[in-house]
């Protein structure tokens, strides 16, 4: 197979699955109530995504060549970041498809939430490979799009409805300001490739302007304290599989798409990385901070996202700012073990939500409480998700290490006395935030079980099989880290030529 | 500032953008909250018509504005249908009604 | 035939930490069998390398990158902490056949403990400093999981938080160090580094240096971070002796003596450092004077011990300090384990409910006396000749003051030791008290451990040679066992120490009638009880932190008004300072 050809089936088989997906999952529901061959057949989009994405992936990680295709005037092109993306994208959509089968087997209309994963997945997709300004707002759109209703999914739910308002209101906030900002710079220069952009760029008051409204517009999804405020609500409330994509994958590209834009602003000011790594800080602090008091689980998870946000700008801004390599590279790197940490953290947690409350037909938070004793009758989801919370607390063996370590390093190397300090500040949070993983740890390897405990009901096998699968993603990277180098490093290539480095 | 289109046009843009702005952070109606986001973006529609004229490419710039109404379209039916659901379930349109979820 | 001692030495106790793992709580016999046959395969390992020292075996696995290459080195420092580790790790596991007998989750006891095994042996193997951080914290991990072994308790579970906490508090310090040395050498090897410091600018070793400190306190309990310790007692007692008495507290000592060659010339590292380890020698010392659980005495001796090889480091004398490291390693893991066996049969840690447990526990107490005259320095047991070395390691171009303090420290020590053993096993038994003595398995532990506190002394020698030949940078003279027993015992300095410790332990003997002296001392004594005010310190900050944590949670009205409110600004805030500072 050619490799632009594959890289077309790549963008294209999510795109065109997600509505097959919703027909065939309607057309045999009225038949057949109670199949639900949606679930298989996004399944299967997926994973006949997965051969074309790995020709492509030769071609541009291996021969270091950017793969592109037009389909008329739209030109995409997967370089190191796209790349990135898309196979995060995938492999964590893949999986969550696996998972949500017995998570959601009791709920009505099941087409509509993997037509709208799949194409979720897709806008990802495209959202990394696209090579115009406008397009990218578009694809932005269509990931944004496809995920409002899947945060409200449980649409009987007050507290779901509330998480997907505010999740739409805010991101359309921010969408009608890339708007506005993609509106000015092509008032400016005419054009609205990112290249030609970025060759062109004025250094004009306007070209500011239009460069902060990127940075807050799409900050909104990316969840940039303070336009934090729609996160902690949908990342809790949305099914668990959608609150892992969410974290996973849904915020990191997020900032793909803001360093796209602002990437192509890069040379009209040198504040770009001032200010990220300002963002950088107050993510770290505010959500260490904030998840520290949470009494519910997944909120807890949801505010540690916005410290792990923190985290990979703190990578990326000293890319921006200094222009180093390793930083660049160990923010991709985070993006890549966060995916996999607070996914594992997300299902694991979803898999006991199920168990505890869904399977008997409830649906309420799963509280801190609750999770007493959960060694003793859920082994395996205990000690997942026990993997999970330590990875992302920074421990060793595990992956979440080894990118801080890369993130850190690059931070040092500037050589620049503040960037340092800041290393040390995102040293501190770590320890920090073992103030609330590690009781949530002790809590589940206690004798005496809470109540909710004693009601629960068994875990589905392929749920196991999900959660396994990705605790050897994350041990494995923490015993041998540059497993990924093939992944981050090109991305962090990409990433530092984009900027003209 | 002479009062050319374009300047007229900008003043628009801008005017719009602070009714918007100031309508979400005043209204309680999730109705008219949607109404306020529409009002955001066809300031920024207006804003991409006024640049591709400004650029001498109007059909860019008109062809972008449609997008963008497709788009944007979308994104009211979603938040109307929130609305709705909000409306049937919760029982009110009020966003004070919505404040469950909090620190 | 060294690679294969090496990976079996790491990967044994790991490879038994998996299958016991896997294996599951199905039976408890099997899970026992196991676990002691994995640890003492890896003790048989690392003693088996132990030659292999002199030769600086170099065994390399390339991961690349700012990884660097995961590189082991088998020097005399490593091979011997390794061999410590892993043969009391063995000894502890075979005692708590016995002390974990019927527990629930023993999987997980046994798994971490292993696991724990391997990663201390890996800590002190490696020569790059980023896996050395990385087992460090895997040292940490393991020490937090089984001081919380008991998680429906919970000052076992705020024990091992605030023990996690604090080391990984002191582990940004080595963070620090590691990320320094990869930014000016581009590897995180540090062989080269401690051949020629002069790769790092002034500034950035003196950082270095002063990090590796903080970590090395930290982890070691060494002031102002000591706080940790006497709260990881809630561990279970195997635990006690190996995590917090024979290994994973003696890394922060490993780090200081590994770097001694780098940072001594740092102006006021060494000095640093001697204040540090006798400041926690001195307070340490004070408040076993006046504690009344058993194992935190204990653990207050623990600190105390390790402020004598931290002192010892800073006054230069790297042999002596790792000399008293060995004699400390089995000596306190005898002292713990016996107050296990003691702890086991009794059913409390208070001492004031113990008392003449001599007579129904007559082997334990004859091992616990041994371990006891080792640590107040009594001659031929093996902390005499150790203790005596680094006192007179102290009066080598170092300032007398120290000295003087360090010297008041052996003759406390002695003190708090002799009351430690006289309430626990003489005075007046207890009526109506049901106490036996160690069981079989105990006593297997406890034996080989009393022999060696009598005899490790004898291989000062052996093991000068061996740290002198394999450790080029540190330029130690070795000499044999002979002329050191000649050096201790014709200096003059032996007999002041002495003196002092007799002093010490007669004021224990006769505190009863000292107690006009203890009124008038009786603010100390309830500073020490008071732990100093650091307790304070401790929790003054975790509660400010939970009270910021608790207020900022107004940032989260709930009303979607102002989230846009607060993206509004935001935009605001960012295109004023643009306009201020924009290009």
């Amino acid at each position: 197979m050619e490799a632009g050809f594959a890289f077309l089936l790549v963008v294209g088989i999510p795109l065109l699955g997600a509505p097959l997906i919703y027909l065939i999952g309607r057309l045999v529901e009225r038949r057949q109530p109670g199949l639900n061959p949606a679930r298989w057949v996004a399944l299967l989009a997926l994973l006949a995504a997965f051969y074309p994405l790995g020709i492509a992936l030769q071609t541009v990680l291996n021969q270091g060549m950017p793969v592109s295709f037009s389909l008329g005037v739209i030109r995409l092109q997967m370089d190191g970041v796209g790349a990135l993306l898309a196979a995060l994208a995938l492999v964590l959509g893949a999986l969550v498809t696996l998972f949500s089968g017995p998570y959601l087997s009791r709920e009505d209309h099941q087409e509509k939430y993997y037509a709208l994963l799949v194409a979720m997945i897709g806008g990802m997709i495209g959202l990394g490979c696209t090579t115009d300004l406008f397009n990218l707002w578009v694809w932005f759109e269509l990931m944004a799009i496809a995920s409002y209703p899947l945060v409200a999914f449980h649409r009987h739910a007050p507290a779901a409805l509330e998480a997907g308002v505010k999740y739409l209101v805010q991101s359309a906030v921010g969408s009608a300001f890339v708007l506005i900002g993609i509106a000015l710079v092509f008032g400016q220069t005419g054009t609205l490739t990112l290249a030609s952009i970025r060759a062109n760029a004025p250094l004009t008051p306007v070209m500011l302007a239009a460069g902060a409204l990127f940075l807050i517009g799409f900050g909104v999804k990316a969840a940039l304290v303070p336009l934090h405020t729609w996160l902690p609500d949908a990342h809790s409330q949305a099914p668990s599989g959608i609150s892992a994509m969410l974290s996973g994958v849904v915020i990191e590209a997020g900032l793909i798409a803001l360093l796209r834009a602002l990437g192509a602003v890069f040379a009209v000011s040198d504040l770009w990385g001032v200010f990220l790594l300002g963002f950088a800080a107050l993510n770290m602090l505010l959500g260490n901070l904030m998840a520290l008091r949470q009494t519910q689980v997944k909120r807890m998870l949801a505010f540690s996202s916005l410290s792990h946000m923190g985290y990979i700008v703190l990578g990326i801004g000293c890319a921006f700012a200094f222009g180093a390599p390793n930083a660049a590279a160990g923010g991709f790197f985070h993006i890549l073990t966060h995916g996999l940490m607070k996914g594992l953290a997300f299902l694991a947690a979803g898999a006991l939500l199920y168990a505890l409350y869904i399977a008997n037909g409830q649906h309420q938070p799963l509280m801190v409480d609750d999770l007493d004793g959960a060694a003793t009758r859920y082994p395996l989801a205990a000690f997942t998700l026990s993997v999970a919370l330590l990875g992302l607390g920074g421990i060793p063996p595990l992956a979440g290490f080894m990118s801080k370590w890369q993130i850190f390093v690059g931070g040092f190397e500037t050589r620049q006395t503040w960037a340092m300090a800041l290393v040390i500040f995102a040293a501190l949070n770590s320890v920090l935030s073992l103030g609330y993983y590690a009781p949530l740890i002790n809590r589940m390897y206690r004798h005496q079980p809470s109540k909710r405990m004693e009601s629960g009901q068994p875990v589905s096998g392929w749920m196991n099989v999900v959660l396994l699968i990705l605790t050897l993603g994350v041990v494995g990277l923490g015993f041998y880290p540059t497993l990924a180098s093939w992944l981050t490093q090109p991305a962090a290539q990409s990433l530092l030529a984009a900027l003209g480095g | 500032m002479n009062l050319s289109v374009p300047n007229i046009v900008i003043l628009i843009v801008i005017g719009l953008l602070g009714v918007g702005a100031y309508a979400l952070l005043t209204v309680r109606n999730l109705i008219k909250v949607v109404v306020a986001l529409q009002i955001m973006v066809k300031a920024a529609m207006l804003a991409l018509v006024l640049a591709g004229r400004l650029q001498g490419q109007e059909n860019l710039g008109q062809s972008l504005a449609l997008t963008v109404i497709v788009a944007d379209t979308i994104v009211a039916v979603v938040g109307l249908a929130l609305a709705v659901e909000v409306r049937r379930v919760v029982g009110s349109l009020d966003l004070k009604a919505l404040t469950t979820l909090r620190r | 035939m060294g690679m294969t001692w090496l990976s079996l030495t790491i990967g044994l106790p790991w490879l038994g930490a998996l299958v016991v793992w896997l294996v599951g709580d199905r039976d408890e016999k099997i899970t026992h069998t196991l676990a002691v046959a994995f640890s003492l395969a890896a003790g048989v390992a690392a003693v088996l390398l132990l030659p292999f020292g002199k030769e600086r075996l170099v065994y390399s696995i390339p991961i690349g990158g700012v990884f660097g290459d995961f590189t082991f080195v088998v020097d005399g420092l490593g091979v011997f902490l390794a061999a410590i580790a892993t043969v009391v790790g063995s000894l502890a596991v075979i005692f708590s056949v016995d002390y974990m007998h019927g527990e629930q989750q023993l999987t997980r006891y046994y798994a971490f403990v292993l696991f724990f095994i391997g990663g201390m042996a890996g800590l002190v193997l490696t020569s790059n400093l980023l896996l050395m951080f990385f087992f460090w914290e895997i040292t940490a991990l393991c020490s937090y999981a089984l001081i919380s072994f008991h998680n429906d308790d919970p000052k076992a579970v705020a024990g091992g938080i605030k023990a996690l906490i604090i080391t990984q508090l002191g582990g940004i310090g080595l963070l620090a160090g590691a990320l320094l040395l990869y930014t000016y050498t581009g590897s995180n090897d540090f062989q080269a580094f401690l051949e020629n410091p002069a790769l790092l600018p002034a500034g950035a070793l003196a950082w270095m240096g002063f990090g590796c400190l903080i970590a090395a306190a930290a982890k070691s309990a060494q002031f102002p971070f000591q706080t940790w310790l006497p709260d990881a007692m809630e561990a279970p007692t195997p635990i006690s002796a190996l995590i917090h008495a024979a290994t994973m507290v003696n890394a922060g000592v490993y780090l200081l003596a590994r770097f001694y060659p780098a940072f001594a010339e740092v102006p006021g590292w060494r000095e640093a450092v001697m204040i540090c380890g006798m400041l926690s020698a001195l307070l340490a010392a004070i408040m076993a004077m006046v504690a009344t659980d058993l194992k935190r005495v204990l653990a207050y001796s623990t600190i105390s011990q390790l402020g004598f090889m931290v002192y010892a480091v800073g006054a230069g004398g790297v042999f002596a300090s790792q000399f008293h490291l060995l004699s400390h390693s089995v000596f306190k893991a005898l002292l713990f384990l016996a107050a296990g066996a003691v702890i086991h049969s009794v059913g409390t840690r208070d001492m004031r409910q113990m008392g003449g447990l001599g007579k129904d526990m007559p082997l334990t107490r004859a091992v616990f006396v041994v371990g006891g005259l080792a640590l107040a320095g009594i001659p031929i047991f093996n902390g005499f000749w150790s203790k005596e070395l680094i006192l007179e390691a102290g009066l080598h171009d170092n300032p007398l003051w120290l000295y003087g303090l360090m010297l008041l420290v052996a003759g406390l020590t002695a003190f708090y030791t002799l009351r430690m053993m006289s309430m626990v096993f003489y005075g007046e038994a207890r009526a109506g008290r049901h106490v036996h003595d160690a069981g079989n398995a105990m006593k297997a532990a406890l034996l080989p451990l009393a022999v060696g506190s009598l005899t490790t002394w004898l291989l000062a020698g052996p093991f000068g040679h061996l740290l002198a030949e394999s450790l080029p940078a540190h330029h130690l003279k070795a000499h044999g066992t002979l002329a050191i027993v000649e050096e201790v015992i014709t200096a003059p300095a032996t007999y002041l120490a002495l003196g002092v410790v007799a002093v010490g332990l007669l004021a224990g003997w006769q505190r009863q009638r000292l107690s006009a002296l203890g009124q008038a001392l009786s603010g100390v004594s309830k500073a020490a009880a008071e732990s100093f005010g650091f307790e304070a310190i401790n929790r003054g900050v975790v509660n400010a932190a939970q009270k910021l944590a608790e207020w900022l949670r107004v940032t989260q009205p709930g009303l979607l008004n102002w989230n846009v409110f607060a993206i509004l600004c935001a935009l605001l805030i960012l295109l004023a300072s643009l306009a201020v500072g924009g290009r």
